[in-house]
């Protein structure tokens, strides 16, 4: 009987591991514990520490537990949209302002509207991060960081050619270029990242927006492909700078937004369009031969025309399924409040992103914190990063197409820089692409 | 009920003797689980195939019947992407076997070393793909790339040359770098056929005053054939399907000059999202390897 009765509960104990197995490689335990009055947030892996000490510093004052988890910023989208589709537990997420449309019309994510305790940051935000949060007239979230493309130069550079003062123009941009390649200080004196990656996009639309172009117009239909309101005027600009001038690099269409960086840190190159928190690493010394000789003037302009560059923008999001259930929204729009308002009276969370990786943050009262303004200008001009911030557009492609248009955008630009086919074949491509799209898509 | 199972029992004990039924049971747990693996995933990605999938519009995901099928062939790109495809697989295919040729003829000669030559040419092919595209994406690099520096101080340059970005030599550069891993496998296979050829067959050829061309023309090569189908077959199949090194060294680029089928479907199934569209060239793709390897087979091996 003995026997009997272990064999049974050998048995038993086998039936059951092999449940529990079962259930926790389906992610249903994971599903199970993080039911209920928990907080689901789903984040990429970026300052995962910091995020983890506000996580616990809100579940410790607002007494609202969270379950954090984080996916690499690679395939970030990939995973987020299969947690949607698949109806995984999820209230609030890091979303980009690229992805805000088709998240919105496919019903994944809800408006804030309706929550005052979130609305009322408005005002102390970016005019731009507002815009950028918005679609169809209904805003998505609070900001999580912001930042624009910034035009840098190396100060030494330019004195060791006799050049007194940045460039303001364009057109100002290739003379000196042209005078510190003859000088011998670079073989190609401006650094360009044009590889096909997710950053390409924001060098595109600073290029273009400070050359005075528009990728669409107001109504969304193509306007890339005008010859004097588009964006064949910078392209062809590039393709002279590569071309004629032999300025840029032609391998510019293999560098990657790192491997720039890394060759700008070099000392290879006097000028180069980056994201303005790279300056902070550029002017550091541990890590860049130019530290302390990185400077930003506004985005060249082109003939007098405004110092336009692209901004970007990431946000907290909330889940429609979160939305639905009125008490469990609170709760999130709490968590989302913690993060991109003020937690306990401060902006804190942008704060610690600023301080700790040098991310930009969207709400303008931090601009007159001491800390902020002293960690600026030890390695940039604050009053400079306001200024480029102003003027700052939100880009004008970000649609439920932008995806899929851009994989023809991008390898338009390179085949006009390659010199397969002229700027403005490149554009029209592009142009008939997207409105092909848009016509699809709705 | 009782009765049921009992008819079934006895059916299947007519129809299956002991061994068959004791195989089909130790084979059912593998089954099942290719079942659910593998050969569920291929049905229903067949199945997806037909509807306008797209994961961002959840909503709208009309059956299109061969919608997908017509699109995908009446697109300009998928052509270009074949052409390229089938540049990159020549060249590929044909330099592993010449280079393997050469290199089984190699390590089946008697010489001082030969052991350690056959264990340093299986070094490509032990190292994984990742590393691999990683190792020739810093080669290549126009900046700080090791052939810039080579050819600079062996003076057969003045100055770095753009090499992955330029499209002319995309294609080229990739391949080299896919017949660099690939080879040493082909020269195994080729190396293990060499090894069965009668050794009676050469003596005779000697006695009746066949030189050493002659003798690799008329024995070696003929004698070579069902190790060249082989390797024939596996490398194109590599080849057509070959993904990796698109994706570490060009990401299809610059502009769309290694746009290949294998890239398009990545872009088209997982950066737009479209399992619909997707999953129909995945079998446009599986259709033409199969066929392209039935052809082999069927124009070499009526000849062995």
């Amino acid at each position: 009987m003995a026997k009997y009765v272990s064999k049974l509960a050998r048995r038993e104990f086998l039936k059951v591991s092999a449940a529990v197995g079962a259930l926790g490689s389906s992610g249903l335990i994971n599903r199970a514990f993080a039911a209920g009055d928990t907080v689901n947030f789903m984040a990429w892996s970026a300052a995962v520490d910091l995020v983890k000490s506000h996580v616990a510093e809100f579940e410790k004052s607002i007494g609202i537990d969270v379950d954090y988890a984080n996916a690499p910023w690679s395939n970030y989208r990939d995973n987020i949209i299969t947690k949607f589709v698949g109806a995984a537990p999820l209230d609030m997420m890091w979303v980009s302002d690229a992805w805000l449309p088709e998240f919105a019309d496919a019903g994944w994510i809800a408006p804030i509207n309706k929550f005052d305790n979130l609305m009322k940051y408005n005002d102390e935000a970016e005019d731009f991060c507002n815009d950028s949060m918005t679609y169809k007239g209904m805003q998505y979230g609070l900001t999580y960081y912001t930042d624009f493309m910034a035009f840098l130069y190396d100060e030494d550079a330019l004195k060791k050619a006799g050049i007194d003062a940045p460039p303001a123009t364009w057109d100002e941009v290739t003379e000196q270029c042209l005078k510190i390649k003859s000088a011998g200080i670079s073989e190609y004196p401006l650094m360009l990242a044009l590889a096909n990656e997710s950053w390409l996009m924001n060098f595109l639309a600073a290029m273009v927006y400070s050359h005075g172009g528009r990728f669409t117009d107001e109504k969304g239909n193509a306007a890339m492909q005008s010859p004097t309101e588009g964006a064949v005027a910078a392209l062809q600009w590039v393709v002279d700078a590569v071309h004629k001038h032999k300025i840029v690099s032609p391998a510019c269409v293999e560098t990657g937004e790192l491997t720039g960086l890394k060759a700008f840190q070099s000392g290879n190159h006097a000028f180069a369009l980056e994201p303005k928190y790279r300056m902070r690493p550029i002017n550091d010394p541990k890590q860049s031969q130019i530290a302390g000789r990185c400077k930003q003037v506004l985005m060249p302009s082109s003939n007098g025309g405004a110092h336009n560059t692209v901004g970007w923008m990431r946000f907290h999001g909330m889940s429609s399924a979160t939305a639905a259930n009125q008490a469990h929204a609170e709760r999130t729009a709490k968590l989302i409040e913690w993060f991109g308002g003020r937690a306990n009276g401060a902006y804190k969370f942008q704060k610690y992103l600023f301080t700790d990786i040098g991310a930009g943050f969207g709400v303008k009262p931090l601009f007159n914190d001491k800390d902020v303004q002293a960690s600026y200008n030890s390695y940039a001009d604050v009053e400079m990063i306001k200024a480029q911030q102003a003027l700052a557009l939100k880009s004008d492609v970000v649609t439920p197409w932008y995806g899929e248009w851009q994989e023809t955008n991008a390898s338009s630009w390179q085949a006009a820089i390659v010199g397969k086919v002229s700027p403005q074949d490149a554009m029209t491509k592009a142009g008939d692409k997207w409105d092909n799209l848009k016509q699809e898509f709705s | 009920m009782s009765g049921f199972y009992t008819g079934l029992k006895y059916t299947l004990a007519r129809r299956f003797n002991y061994e068959a039924r004791s195989a089909g049971l130790f084979l059912f747990p593998v089954m099942s689980v290719l079942a659910v693996v593998a050969v569920f995933p291929i049905l229903y990605s067949l199945y997806t195939s037909f509807f306008n999938l797209k994961l961002t519009r959840p909503h709208r995901v009309p059956f299109v019947w061969f919608d997908n099928y017509v699109k995908v062939l009446s697109d300009e790109l998928f052509w270009e992407s074949v052409m390229r495809t089938v540049s990159f697989t020549v060249m590929s295919v044909v330099a592993i076997l010449i280079l393997a040729l050469f290199i089984a003829l190699l390590l089946n000669e008697s010489f001082h070393g030969r052991r350690f030559i056959s264990a340093m040419i299986l070094i490509p092919w032990a190292i994984p793909t990742v590393a691999n595209g990683l190792l020739w994406k810093w080669i290549y690099d126009s900046g700080y790339g090791a052939l810039n520096g080579l050819l600079l101080q062996l003076g057969l340059i003045d100055k770095y040359v753009v090499w992955l970005g330029d499209p002319d030599k995309t294609i080229p550069l990739i391949a080299n770098a896919f017949v660099w891993k690939e080879v040493p496998l082909a020269a195994i296979l080729i190396l293990v056929t060499m090894k069965s050829i009668p050794v009676d067959l050469y003596q005779a050829a000697r006695v009746d005053g066949a030189n050493l061309l002659q003798r690799f023309v008329h024995i070696t090569l003929p004698s070579l054939k069902p190790g060249f189908m082989l390797v024939m077959i596996y490398e194109t199949m590599m080849a057509i399907r070959h993904f990796d090194l698109f994706f570490l060294l060009t990401e299809g680029g610059p502009a769309d000059a290694s746009h290949v089928l294998s890239w398009q479907i990545y872009v088209e199934t997982f950066r737009n999202l479209s399992f619909g569209t997707g999953s129909a060239m995945s079998y446009i793709l599986a259709l033409v390897t199969f066929a392209l390897a039935y052809a082999i087979i069927k124009m070499l091996g009526r000849r062995i």
